[in-house]
């Protein structure tokens, strides 16, 4: 970023500084009373009461899950351990004649040696130097496979967290997801991974985070429901454990 | 926006005549209506305590406009504390400023937009068209009525009144070749085009459905994954936010996530929820290096403080009302004019306006019969403000002489309920005689002091009302007293008209 550039934003951003009062204390006037500055008490805070205590057993979690995500256009297996993963991918990439895979940069993916596995296929690791066009890398690839960090039963959703080592491109831009998801990290409800996001704070959160519930889809056209419009068209949410 | 701005040329009546002329429309917007309507219905009931979850929505929304000043400051602080450059904008012309102005800066040649109301609110797509700068919409829907030079006839399914050969037309000059009417083959051409946009724009710019105060961060809801590709893949995100768009925490986000999509698509959740907090950070390989987000106001605080209409500002734009809406149904979106239509455009487009004058006749298009209440995840009285609207114009003299007829009649019947009820009774009744394809068009029976000119929507067989029970005895009454010779004359016009009908469109 050249300095003429900073100087501009340190310009606008001093500007919206003093712009923020004037704006706050209009709503407050509008509104016929002072600025309030503390906390006001917010006694409706989230999900309603009976919501919040709503709990599935494991193997509910798994069924319903399974269900959700099946009727959205998504493809579940349950494998029983990490080798069974690698099989699956192995399969996969033949069935489909893959020829780019890409991957977070995760032990438990380092792990699963895909590139043994697969020697035909050229193995991309998210961000594992600094020279490639990573963004260039994930819209070529066939297969992107990352492990989620959540997923929630009820809405047969799985979440995934950006990092360093873990690209919002990965789960977004290859042709077929496939999403590891440990079976202990599937939740109930959404609210009890959100809940993980107000305890973080700000500071904290990673600058992604992203609820992925099947392929990509789009009704724009007659109704006629198409599959694959941007996002993935073809999504695994393989359940290991 | 290029293209057609239908809104100040006529009035409602002459776009309504328009949308009623065209059969493609009435069917099409008909059909996808009742496929969202139905699947909101399936999807509340799959649910269950639907009231709850309505009621806890609707507190949570209105807290948090009771507390804007407090919630929206600390998002602004959070948001800036995360990287992001805030800005505010009064008006739609400074927001425009401000969307031009980082533009510029960034040289930027093309922008690639997901949906976003609060872009079609400010014209943006001209502004950056007008310094040179191309917009591409990147939502198949809004890709398809750009490319048309059209707005969004509704606010979930944008290109309703598009069918797949007209689709085709379009797609086809795009490509340099004629592309057959197959959903996925022009869905694959847009999917190659738009990745090439993606990748190659120097600006992502978005709406946003939600902002979490507490941690600063910006809330998307898609079903395609090009609100995901616009903030991920340009350098530059630029996100157009309403001012009002507040949630204080994740945990209010779960309520906000359970009503939205169920009441937009029938959906458990859309495919893709994103929560975007700040930009890349320094260590990332993508999301955007550098993050502007524009809060707007452009007429929304006008309806602070305000009794009648502070609850606008409750609205989560899910499109349920006007999918409930007979009137909507009939008429379609472009009938409304502006760009928020159905219902809720109804009473936002003159709310945000401050414009009683102007467009005060879409108050007028409506039945009052209470479905976009019912509709509404969070509790929007729409109904009574359209009653307010209506008042306020003849307040202000904007009145005619036979609309303030009407609203004197109006008045006297909505001053005693019964009779009221009794009325909509005996519309539902003689409608028989005139409705065609499920609307009124002539002014004849109990509803012709309304207006001279409006189109009034067929009466749903069950109106809120009916459930008075206390109410039944002078509806029968009202049934009773009704002239033995004027109903056999109705009954008769009924028959003789089963017996005959084949005209497609009456005046």
């Amino acid at each position: 970023m050249n300095d003429e550039h900073k100087d501009w934003l340190a310009y606008m951003d001093a500007q919206s500084r003093d712009k923020q009062m004037l704006f706050m204390n209009g709503i407050a006037r509008k509104l016929n009373r002072p600025r309030v500055t503390e906390p006001p008490s917010h006694p409706f805070r989230g999900a309603p009461d009976f919501w919040q205590t709503f709990q599935w057993t494991e193997q509910e979690r798994i069924e319903k899950f399974t269900d959700n995500f099946r009727s959205a256009g998504g493809h579940v297996l349950r494998l029983a351990d990490m080798a069974e993963v690698r099989q699956f991918i192995t399969d996969k990439s033949a069935e489909m004649s893959v020829k780019y895979v890409i991957r977070q940069n995760e032990p438990e993916l380092d792990a699963l040696n895909l590139e043994s596995a697969l020697p035909e296929v050229k193995i991309l690791v998210w961000n594992s130097n600094s020279e490639q066009h990573w963004k260039a890398c994930a819209a070529e690839a066939d297969f992107g496979v990352v492990v989620a960090d959540y997923a929630a039963a009820y809405t047969g959703s799985i979440t995934v967290l950006s990092s360093k080592d873990k690209g919002r491109t990965v789960s977004l831009l290859p042709t077929v997801l496939i999403a590891i998801l440990p079976v202990e990290r599937i939740k109930t409800r959404l609210g009890e991974i959100l809940a993980d996001f107000d305890d973080a704070g700000g500071a904290h959160l990673p600058a992604g985070i992203h609820f992925i519930s099947g392929p990509s889809r789009s009704a724009d056209i007659e109704n006629d429901l198409t599959i694959g419009v941007h996002g993935p068209g073809v999504v695994y949410a393989l359940i290991v454990g | 926006m290029s293209g057609t701005d239908i809104s100040a040329s006529s009035t409602v009546k002459e776009r309504a005549d328009l949308a009623l002329n065209n059969e493609f429309l009435r069917q099409a917007v008909r059909f996808t209506t009742e496929r969202l309507r139905s699947g909101k219905m399936t999807a509340a009931e799959q649910h269950g305590n639907w009231e709850e979850w309505r009621e806890r929505g609707r507190q949570i929304r209105l807290h948090t406009i009771a507390h804007l000043d407090y919630y929206l400051n600390l998002f602004a602080d959070n948001a800036r504390a995360n990287g992001v450059h805030v800005h505010f904008a009064d008006t739609a012309q400074e927001a425009v400023n401000i969307s031009l102005q980082i533009a510029e800066r960034k040289k930027a040649h093309t922008v690639v937009k997901s949906k976003s109301m609060v872009t079609e609110e400010l014209h943006l797509n001209h502004a950056l068209e007008s310094i040179g700068v191309e917009a591409v919409e990147t939502d198949l829907g809004e890709y398809i009525i750009q490319l048309a030079g059209e707005t969004p006839s509704h606010i979930i399914i944008p290109a309703i009144h598009k069918n797949r050969y007209q689709i085709a037309e379009l797609l086809s000059v795009e490509a340099g070749e004629t592309l057959p009417a197959d959903t996925a083959i022009l869905a694959g051409f847009v999917r190659r085009k738009l990745r090439q946009k993606f990748l190659e724009a120097d600006i992502g710019m978005t709406g946003c459905n939600f902002a979490v105060a507490e941690t600063g961060s910006m809330v998307l809801f898609e079903n395609e994954g090009n609100a995901r590709m616009v903030t991920t893949v340009p350098k530059t995100q630029i996100t157009l936010m309403g001012m009002e768009r507040i949630v204080p925490t994740w945990a209010d986000l779960e309520v906000m996530a359970t009503l939205l999509p169920r009441s937009a698509t029938g959906q458990k959740l859309t495919v893709y929820m994103s929560g975007i907090t700040g930009p890349r950070r320094e260590e990332d390989a993508d999301g955007p290096e550098e993050m502007h987000i524009i809060i707007v106001d452009n007429g929304r605080s006008l309806q602070l403080g305000d009794p009648e209409f502070q609850e606008l500002l409750n609205c989560i734009r899910c499109g349920a009302c006007l999918n409930a809406c007979p009137v909507y149904r009939h008429i379609g979106g472009h009938a409304y004019g502006g760009t928020y239509s159905g219902p809720i455009g109804a009473v936002l487009t003159p709310a945000l306006n401050k414009n009683v004058a102007e467009w005060d006749d879409i108050a007028n298009a409506s039945s009052l019969c209470g479905a976009c209440y019912e509709a509404c995840p969070v509790k929007i009285p729409l109904h009574e403000m359209l009653i307010y609207l209506r008042r306020r114009k003849v307040e202000n003299g904007h009145g005619s002489k036979l609309e303030s007829l009407g609203m004197k009649g109006f008045a006297a019947v909505m001053a005693k309920s019964g009779r009221f009820n009794g009325m909509l009774k005996l519309g539902k009744w003689g409608q028989k005689l005139v409705v065609r394809d499920g609307g009124i068009k002539v002014k004849l029976g109990p509803l012709k002091g309304w207006n001279s000119y409006r189109i009034a929507p067929s009466l749903p067989k069950k109106s809120f009302r009916d459930g008075w029970r206390t109410l039944e005895e002078e509806i029968r009454h009202g049934l009773k007293d009704m002239d033995p010779a004027v109903k056999s004359r109705m009954e008769a016009a009924i028959k003789k008209r089963a017996e005959g009908a084949s005209h497609s469109h009456e005046r």
